[in-house]
């Protein structure tokens, strides 16, 4: 019942060094001087923010200014829209164009960096939600490199995301009867529910969910229920 | 669903048809002021050789009529009985299993009592992509024997996409979520971390009943009886 022996996918990538050289050469596609991949995390509170996951911008602290420039706009726009963003950086000359693709474009505050750049947006669903972003002193992106970009982009993140989800599965397999009583649980049924469908005494139904609990590396069974669904145990 | 395989489509790419992907942007520019979904969908379906198409919502439930049908030119009877079956199909499969399958061309058959248009291959192929929470899929019927090409079908998708985006954009909608309140969605987040009313009283600085009736309120709003089920709810609707 795992999700990850019921995954189509072939795994080819083993590490996420391995992403860098097909960053890189996105990087050069585009003449672009620095790439960099963002995902949206919750930091607490319900609060979210996008997090560097991955470089080259060479500072340790390079990527801070953008994230204080436009963190809350690319998060907002991750929530409705899937248009790459653009943005002109505070020198006149520093410019992100694009001649055929203006509709297909949105338009970030500019003369806030001191670079211009493109921010793709790739949404997978519940996880892995980011940005693929170019930064240079000048970019050309004519329709059909945006398109390319983006689309590569896309896959980028799918495999980050693949990458994350080989590193930490769940420490051990659920078994059938747990991932049963923590459906019911998240459908809303209580435990002499479950019990009674499950043709269960209460006792082994809240027994099942407890060692859920723990095999998740939950503090409750509402955790448990969360991580269960994120992690694609049940639905 | 099954993936293509790549053999085929490599064997296809020289028969596609004659508009390039530059013709078909420029196409879609000219259409999209002011936005309209159908014409866009029509370019695309060109672009890619198929021969009908169909944008629905997957996210949503299915029983309230069709109308998470965006837009489609396909025949209606098939509309209708497919959106059950695809329905089934969504449901069986993981939300990190979706989340790995953006843009990813998948075949399926239409059901064999199904009467197709002359000459329609009973194969069809489908993709799904996110415009923020809604989560959609796009479907095309396409002829006998005739093979996709890999890469148009990933540029129909991100394009299809931008359709969509665009037109949102211009009518200016945002999703609210749920009608909840920022503090209502605070406390989600917090319970989905395990926390106690107790605990989550401390970390927002108010007191234990106000976080109870927060919850109360989630559950009312959202038709959940439990907790459990509000966690559950919420997880599956990306509201933490």
């Amino acid at each position: 019942m795992s999700s990850a022996s019921k995954m189509p996918r072939i795994q080819r990538f083993s590490s996420r060094s391995d992403l860098f050289p097909r960053l890189v050469a996105m990087q050069k596609l585009v003449d672009a001087q620095n790439f960099a991949v963002y995902r949206v995390g919750a930091v607490g509170a319900g609060k979210q923010r996008i997090l560097l996951e991955l470089d080259n911008l060479g500072a340790p602290r390079a990527a801070d200014a953008f994230v204080d420039a436009y963190g809350d706009a690319l998060i907002e726009h991750l929530d409705k829209s899937l248009l790459p963003l653009l943005w002109n950086g505070i020198d006149e000359s520093s410019t992100a164009e694009t001649a055929d693709m203006v509709s297909f474009t949105v338009r970030l505050r500019p003369k806030v960096l001191p670079y211009s750049g493109v921010a793709f947006p790739v949404r997978l669903g519940a996880v892995g939600n980011g940005y693929v972003v170019f930064t240079a002193n000048y970019l050309d992106l004519s329709s059909g490199l945006i398109v390319e970009l983006h689309g590569r982009s896309c896959q980028i993140m799918m495999d980050l995301l693949a990458l994350d989800e080989k590193r930490s599965p769940a420490a051990e397999a659920l078994s059938d009867r747990e991932i049963a009583c923590l459906q019911l649980a998240g459908d809303g049924r209580i435990s002499e529910e479950i019990a009674e469908r499950l043709k269960l005494s209460v006792h082994t139904v809240n027994a099942y969910l407890g060692s859920a609990t723990i095999k998740l590396d939950s503090v409750n069974r509402i955790q448990a229920i969360a991580k269960a669904i994120r992690l694609g145990f049940i639905i | 669903m099954l993936q293509i395989s790549s053999v085929g489509i490599e064997a296809a790419i020289g028969a596609t048809p004659a508009v390039s992907r530059d013709q078909l942007l420029h196409q879609l520019a000219s259409l999209t002021t002011p936005p309209d979904l159908y014409s866009s969908l029509r370019a695309l379906t060109q672009y890619v050789g198929a021969s009908h198409y169909l944008l629905a919502r997957c996210d949503v439930l299915q029983d309230n009529g069709l109308d998470f049908v965006l837009t489609s030119d396909w025949p209606f009877y098939i509309v209708k009985r497919l959106t059950v079956e695809s329905a089934a199909t969504y449901a069986r499969t993981s939300e990190l299993e979706k989340c790995l399958q953006l843009f990813q061309p998948g075949f399926a058959l239409l059901p064999d009592d199904l009467i197709l248009p002359d000459g329609t291959s009973r194969q069809y192929c489908a993709m799904t992509f996110n415009i923020g929470r809604t989560r959609l899929t796009l479907m095309l019927l396409f002829r006998e024997g005739f093979i996709l090409s890999a890469d148009r079908l990933r540029d129909v998708g991100l394009l299809a996409g931008y359709c969509v985006s665009f037109r949102q954009y211009s009518e200016g909608r945002s999703e609210r979520d749920f009608e909840l309140t920022d503090r209502e969605l605070e406390c989600l987040f917090w319970i989905a971390e395990g926390k106690t009313s107790d605990e989550i009283g401390v970390i927002l600085g108010i007191s234990r009943n106000t976080i109870n009736n927060y919850i109360t309120s989630v559950m009312r709003k959202t038709a959940t009886k439990t907790r459990s089920e509000a966690i559950a709810f919420a997880v599956r609707n990306n509201l933490v």
